[in-house]
């Protein structure tokens, strides 16, 4: 693949001091990702997946070493600086979807756009267009109890693309799904890097799930292993 | 969706919680608004320009020892004073009232009509009041409240004085600062006495505020070492000495009302706090996608800033409305004429409600700021 580093990260380390112990959660990782790959973390349980992502995804800082994104260096933002890069730059989706209860999946979807200069109208072509995209255009006026999970995470695909980020980071996203809804979110994520070039970042624990990547990279006690 | 709708799903979300804190602000707001109004009621009488000019001159003994009638003489003569009149306190009984909630006061009727400044007369005539030796000149209060009318005999039973008066209303006033005393001749009160030549104190108005101290002094010097020494001082001056006779009311309202407010506040913070705690996951979900802390610290004040706005407005409207429409002296009475909810009350009350809806925000929001996004996405629901 010819496609340009999306990602570039070099020797990047993360240390959490707890007291008197040291715990390393990342060890002098280099990786480049580059757009439009659909790159799984794999690894098991402890061994600095998530960390890896949040630091790639600016809601968390390296102890040292350097994670650029489309060239910014991410840890030398201001938070402020850092919260305004999140929304145009990154999409989230977690394990437990994470969506505000109080309301809609329409407006859910619309929540990262109150931070753009869309207005009004514009807003909500976009949450529409999103929301199609992903298969619920006719559960935009539901509330998230009133979804099933793999609806609910659908909608929240839908909140971390509506802003159009180049990058969309998922820590086990079909966790607390049931394997039919997992294909599901699955292939969206797939589609996504394959045909709108989205630059797909997911941890999980499950080899089948990571099967719809393009590349898959195993992490261990915080060093990259090939 | 707009920022606003948001702001407003999200304090809304917990319904009974939400009606409760608006609930509980509101009832502080009432309770807060009417000690402050009992507290300004009895520590500073009912203000009028009038009540500055007018002085009352007493025994120097004790209010209750009576000055001789012919002081008045001394009295005309002195500069400043435009206009004078004996002032006994009567002290009976209506019908057959054992507490009597009105006062009545002997006076010369013709000199006293130059010490009514304030008011006016609404029924009957003043002139008919200065000729009929027995009839008596009634506040509206009185009359209403009795269901009296022009002609009517009014029977009062002494209590400091050995006698009992039958009087007729000759005339009605409105539009003083106390509308519910009966005035009466003092002739009829030296007849029924057998002329002691006495008064109880003198009642007079000064030409000006500014020469009201000059007057005042005036008078007590020129009965000094004579055998009935005076008194003056101005009415104001007279009702502050009454009121303080309630001792420390107002350190004790000030007290209470500042237990009220620092409850409330207690109550406001724990909400407030609680509802944050709870919601702290889905603040770190808002961090993440893009809010700034000063957004989320936006989101939390507006939200509780609202509610303590919502409680506020019913609290103090209620309290206002209670006060404002219903018949207090009737309540209380006659203790309490007025229980006025002044502007300055109610913007008082409102500042509080504001400013604690500004405190509980604090706390949350530190909490919300120092949290980072990772921190707060552990956070169970
Ligand atoms: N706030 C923290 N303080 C101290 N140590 C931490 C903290 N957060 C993570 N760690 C440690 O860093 C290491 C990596 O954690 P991380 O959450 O990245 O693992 P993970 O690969 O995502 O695991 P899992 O599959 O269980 O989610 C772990 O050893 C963890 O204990
Ligand atoms: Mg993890």
């Amino acid at each position: 693949m010819g496609n340009p580093d999306v990602v570039t990260i070099r020797e990047l380390s993360k240390v959490y001091r707890q007291g008197e112990i040291n715990v390393t959660a990342l060890n002098r990782i280099s990786l480049d990702i580059q757009a439009g790959e659909f790159l799984t973390l794999m690894g098991p349980s402890g061994s600095g997946k998530s960390t890896l992502l949040h630091i790639i995804a600016g809601v968390d800082r390296p102890t040292s070493g350097e994670c650029r994104v489309q060239g910014i260096d991410v840890a030398r933002l201001s938070e402020s600086e850092l919260a305004d890069w999140r929304n145009q730059n990154v999409g989230f989706v977690f394990q437990t979807f994470n969506l505000i209860p109080v309301l809609t999946a329409f407006e859910n979807v619309e929540l990262p756009l109150l931070l753009t200069r869309l207005r009004g109208k514009q807003r909500r072509q976009q949450v529409d267009t999103t929301l199609e995209l992903v298969g619920l255009a006719d559960r935009k006026h539901h509330l998230p109890k009133q979804l099933s999970g793999g609806q609910e995470q659908r909608v929240a695909i839908a909140r971390a693309l509506v802003t159009d980020p180049t990058l969309i980071v998922a820590d086990e996203p079909t966790g607390n799904l049931d394997s039919h809804s997992a294909q599901e979110v699955l292939g969206i994520l797939q589609a996504l890097s394959r045909n709108a070039a989205k630059t797909v970042i997911m941890v999980t624990h499950d080899p089948k799930a990571a099967a719809f990547g393009s590349r898959t990279i195993h992490l261990e006690k915080g060093e990259l292993v090939a | 969706m707009t920022i606003g709708s948001f702001i407003l799903k999200n304090a809304l979300r917990n319904k009974r919680r939400a009606a409760l804190s608006i609930l509980s602000v509101a009832v502080s707001c009432a309770l807060l608004v009417t000690l402050l109004t009992l507290q300004r009621e009895l520590t500073i009488p009912p203000e009028s320009e009038a009540a500055s000019l007018r002085v009352i001159a007493r025994n120097k003994v004790s209010l209750t020892q009576p000055l001789p009638a012919k002081q008045l003489a001394i009295l005309d003569k002195i500069p400043g004073i435009v206009a004078v009149s004996p002032f006994s306190f009567f002290g009976g009984n209506f019908r057959e009232e054992t507490v009597t909630s009105f006062a009545q006061f002997a006076v010369d009727p013709a000199r006293f009509q130059g010490l009514l400044v304030e008011g006016k007369i609404v029924e009957g005539s003043y002139d008919s009041f200065i000729k009929n030796r027995t009839s008596c000149f009634v506040g509206a209060d009185t009359i209403k409240r009795y269901g009296l009318k022009i002609g009517d005999k009014m029977r009062f039973t002494g209590t400091f004085f050995p006698v009992n008066l039958d009087l007729e209303i000759a005339a009605v006033f409105q539009g003083t600062v106390d509308d519910r005393g009966v005035f009466f001749h003092h002739k009829l009160l030296d007849e029924l006495m057998g002329d002691p030549g006495t008064v109880g104190t003198w009642y007079l108005r000064v030409a000006s505020a500014e020469v009201a101290n000059d007057v005042i002094s005036r008078i007590n010097k020129a009965f000094e070492n004579t055998a009935a020494e005076v008194r003056a001082e101005t009415e104001r001056a007279f009702q502050m000495s009454f009121i303080r006779m309630l001792g420390n009311v107002k350190l004790l309202i000030g007290s209470i009302s500042s237990v009220v407010v620092f409850t409330l506040l207690l109550v406001t913070v724990s909400t407030m706090s609680m509802a944050i705690r709870e919601r702290f996951r889905e603040l770190a979900v808002l961090k993440a996608l893009g809010f700034r802390r000063r957004d989320l610290f936006g989101f939390i004040l507006a939200e509780s800033f609202g509610l303590a706005a919502i409680g506020a407005f019913i609290g103090i409207g209620g309290a206002w409305a209670m006060w404002t429409l219903s018949d207090l002296q009737k309540l209380t009475n006659g203790f309490l004429i007025y229980f006025e909810v002044t502007t300055r009350i109610i913007a008082t009350g409102a500042s509080i409600a504001a400013l604690l809806g500004i405190i509980s925000a604090i706390l949350p929001s530190i909490a919300v700021s120092r949290m980072s996004v990772v921190e707060g996405l552990k956070t169970l629901d």
